[in-house]
């Protein structure tokens, strides 16, 4: 029996496009000011992954680079649009050192430097007089 | 020039974007505590990926068993997100096998 190590290989491409997107696009867009060039630069990089996935024979590295193109793809999206916007938000935590942050702190009543997130579940939800004291205290 | 890496990362692109709502619903009506399972079933669709010929099924499985792996490390933030009223909250959730022991470990997030 031979063994088929394209479904390896797409899972290998896939855990790790989502976990390095996932850690970097939050990185790239608490430090950057200028988003649209990491957002370019995703494009560049996924296209350069799209032309190799074309391009190989091999079909193992077509799956891997193909995976790899189209999560940068996504990811020059989360860079522009989808990170900013949970910013705005208050669903992630905005940097006051970096002055496009900073203006959408001052702008949005719900954006905060506060990881909402950075907690246990407790098996409950919160009432909005414990929201307020978690937000008040974090100030 | 072979499409077949174009192709697999489209669909693979949906299997990512179908985490988003298994991630919500079975959290909601779950809990995070499934993790274990989840990640195990993940690895398990994987390991059987490479016992499967047709190369667009395994890459599917193999995607789609990545996709689980990744989604059940993200059910604690996903309960988080519940609790604090980002998302509807259930409390009456259906707890898995052994939720007590899990309930000792630290679940992982990323």
């Amino acid at each position: 029996m031979t063994l088929n190590v394209v479904g390896i290989s797409a899972a290998l491409a896939t855990f790790m496009g989502v976990w390095l997107g996932h850690v970097s696009v939050r990185k790239i867009e608490r430090e950057i000011v200028r988003l649209w060039i990491p957002s370019l630069m995703a494009v560049a990089l996924g296209s350069g992954f799209l032309i190799a996935s074309l391009l190989t024979s091999n079909l193992s590295l077509a799956t891997a680079s193909g995976i790899l193109a189209v999560t940068l793809f996504w990811d020059a999206l989360e860079i522009s649009i989808r990170q900013p916007r949970r910013i705005r938000h208050g669903y992630a935590p905005a940097n006051p050192a970096n002055p496009r942050h900073a203006r959408i702190l001052a702008e949005s009543p719900n954006a905060t430097d506060m990881d909402w997130l950075d907690r246990d579940p407790r098996g409950r939800p919160y009432t909005s007089e414990e929201l307020s004291a978690i937000k008040d205290s974090a100030r | 020039m072979t499409t077949f890496g174009l192709w697999i990362g489209i669909a693979t692109l949906f299997v990512i974007g179908l985490g988003f709502v298994w991630v919500i619903r079975g959290e909601r009506y779950f809990g995070y505590l499934w993790w274990p399972y989840v990640m195990g079933l993940g690895l398990v669709c994987v390991v059987c990926s490479v016992f499967i010929s047709n190369d667009w099924s395994s890459a599917l499985l193999g995607a789609a068993g990545a996709s689980l792996i990744w989604g059940s490390t993200e059910l604690k933030e996903q309960a988080v997100r519940a609790e604090l009223g980002w998302y509807p909250f259930n409390d009456r959730k259906i707890d898995p096998p052994f939720a007590h022991v899990i309930k000792k470990w630290k679940a992982p997030s990323f």
